[in-house]
């Protein structure tokens, strides 16, 4: 009984060192926005401090405010979502539900897009955006981030459109319901979970890209993943309110991350599990 | 009559009242026309953001072009990838993502395995691992190579230093050394995407039946052997598609090594990925970038082509 009490306890603890692993860093740089620059620099690092609202109250409405950084991220995430919701949810109807010419083709060109390594992407895109004069606009940004988005969205909603009984639609067909009606009324209320899904999986994408917008970037267009390199120099670092910014960054994520919690799960595994004993 | 027998003419009947009804087939024509329209817009949005960049970047890999030296461009054949060939960076670069791949695609299966099995055997608690492990998976991967570089590995007050000097290793200089450099972004990004395979195993562990363990332990097997025996060779696909996932994106990784190193000190940790951006955008030379690039996406390729050849196999 005492050995199995030990394995028991190995185990109990192994799995909290794991935890604490995944947690502590984030923990700590949330921290750390809470303390003034010396307690941040202190040795050995300190855990108990009297908190501050310093560095958010500097990054926020300061001399380099990233107010605008993150209305630049917001807006760009958001306007990525719509865009290609608008985009992918047709698509994904029409090669998940009806008889075309070619529909495995098209479900393979989608599918090996989303092999593309962006830097061979954004090497000719700068190129062409450069030229019509598009660098540092929203549209140049949010046409670029389509080249990921799209592919996946299609993909992640596609299954979900493969799981409607195919006889709800016939149905609305007998009582003589159009193709377009019938995708209004019967097949998005029972995809709107699917589309949920994609919704949270394109605006994280979206909010998290780093080397488009590095490249595409500029004074009008600076989401605020870029915009913290701001407060990192070889001067001087200030990392009380690079801890808050990376705080800022952090916070829309989390709070979706922890709000859609199920719908993430679900859509990790839909694609490992479902699309991958598809295909 | 079995039951089979019953589904055989369930579904007779089904495929009657299909052709009878079917209003599809009257409206082959109207369909076809709808399902262009709506395919035509997400499609030819996809070749003008993935295809043509595709086209264009094959095309530019064959010039000479150089942003900071305009009137030297021009059409240069074969050049950059003669260039290429002879290139010790390329090759340096090409070890680099062959090692960081590998090494954070395993490490991320492996303990991402062993503990979906183990959160998959509590009674309790499996909540506050889904909980917490949703948390590195959603941050992007700038804001945790920010955060791992100055509150983690940072010489002076880091705590990652401050636990070496606690346990006795001594302070090391985490990413200035080139091993240690190459090390700290494999662990980071292992750190940051096991929570992925995590999730996924232990959603495809909940998944299994019951009444095959139920069957094993009747006859007395071994966890380890219940382990080996039955939940890997079901678990096979998921952990196969987890792989080829995670390969993927570890190959295209960039904004952790950017922020964490920028591919330094020298090129120690500069995966090709990294190098092509370097070429293209620091060095500003686009004809060579390209052609990185394209180096690059015929690597992926190769891979992809490997780890699908894996998942057909049995």
């Amino acid at each position: 009984m005492t050995a199995k009490r030990l394995r028991l306890g190995i185990l109990i603890g192994v799995s909290g060192l794991f935890l604490l692993a995944w947690i502590f860093p984030i923990l700590w740089s949330l921290l750390n926005a809470f303390k003034t620059e010396q307690d941040v620099l202190a040795y050995p690092p300190k855990l108990v401090f009297s908190p501050t609202l310093d560095a958010f109250r500097d990054v926020l409405f300061g001399a380099t405010s990233i107010l605008p950084n993150l209305a630049s991220s917001f807006i760009i995430s958001i306007g990525t979502t719509i865009v290609t919701m608008a985009l992918a949810i047709p698509a994904a109807y029409a090669l998940a539900r009806l008889r075309i010419p070619g529909k495995r083709w098209a479900g393979f060109y989608v599918l090996a897009t989303q092999m593309l390594p962006p830097v061979g992407i954004i090497i000719p895109y700068f190129l062409i955006l450069r030229n019509i004069g598009w660098i540092d606009t929203y549209q140049g940004i949010i046409l670029i981030y389509l080249s990921f988005s799209l592919p996946f969205a299609i993909w992640l909603l596609v299954s979900y459109f493969e799981d409607i009984p195919f006889e709800m639609e016939e149905a609305a067909f007998l009582d003589g319901a159009s193709r377009l009606k019938t995708l209004r009324r019967i097949i998005l209320p029972q995809v709107q979970g699917g589309v949920a899904v994609t919704v949270v999986f394109v605006f994280l994408n979206a909010w998290n890209e780093f080397l488009f917008a590095v490249v595409l970037s500029g004074n009008t267009v600076r989401p605020v993943t870029i915009a913290m390199f701001n407060f990192v120099s070889v001067e001087q670092t200030l990392w009380a309110k690079l801890a808050a910014v990376s705080a800022l960054a952090m916070l829309p994520v989390i709070v979706l991350g922890v709000v859609a919690q199920k719908h993430i799960v679900k859509g990790l595994t839909v694609g490992a599990v479902k699309g991958g004993g598809r295909r | 009559m079995n039951k089979s027998a019953v589904a055989g003419v369930v579904a007779q009947g089904r495929r009657a009242l299909h052709r009878r009804a079917d209003p599809a087939r009257i409206m082959e024509g109207r369909e076809r026309r709808f399902a262009a329209a709506l395919l035509a817009p997400a499609f030819l949005a996809l070749m003008a953001t993935t295809t043509f960049p595709l086209l264009f970047l094959i095309w530019t890999s064959f010039y000479r072009m150089n942003l900071s030296m305009p009137f030297m461009d021009g059409f240069a054949g074969l050049d950059n990838y003669r260039e290429l060939l002879a290139d010790p960076r390329f090759w340096q670069s090409l070890g680099v993502s062959l090692v960081y791949t590998a090494s954070t695609v395993v490490l991320q299966v492996v303990i991402g395995l062993a503990l979906a099995v183990l959160v998959h055997g509590m009674r309790r608690g499996q909540g506050l691992f889904r909980m917490v492990a949703i948390l590195p998976v959603v941050l992007s991967p700038a804001v945790v190579g920010m955060v791992w570089r100055s509150f983690m590995l940072a010489p002076d007050f880091g705590v990652v230093d401050y636990l070496a000097v606690t346990a006795g290793l001594g302070s090391h200089n985490w990413l200035g050394d080139p091993t240690l450099a190459l090390v700290s972004v494999i662990v980071i990004h292992t750190w940051q995407w096991t929570p992925f395979a995590f999730m996924v195993l232990l959603a495809s562990l909940a998944a299994l039946p019951d009444d095959i363990y139920e069957a094993a332990r009747i006859d007395r097997a071994s966890a380890w052997q219940s382990f080996r025996r039955i939940t890997l060779p079901l678990l096979r696909p998921a952990i196969v598609m987890v792989i080829i996932m995670r390969t993927m994106v570890a190959l295209t990784a960039f904004a952790a090594i950017f922020t964490v190193t920028g591919g330094g000190p020298g090129t120690a940790t500069e995966i090709l990925n990294l190098y092509a951006y370097r070429k293209s955008f620091t060095e500003l030379s686009i004809g060579y970038g390209s052609a990185l690039a394209v180096a690059l996406l015929v690597f992926t390729l190769v891979v992809s082509g490997v780890l699908f050849a894996l998942r057909r196999a049995k």
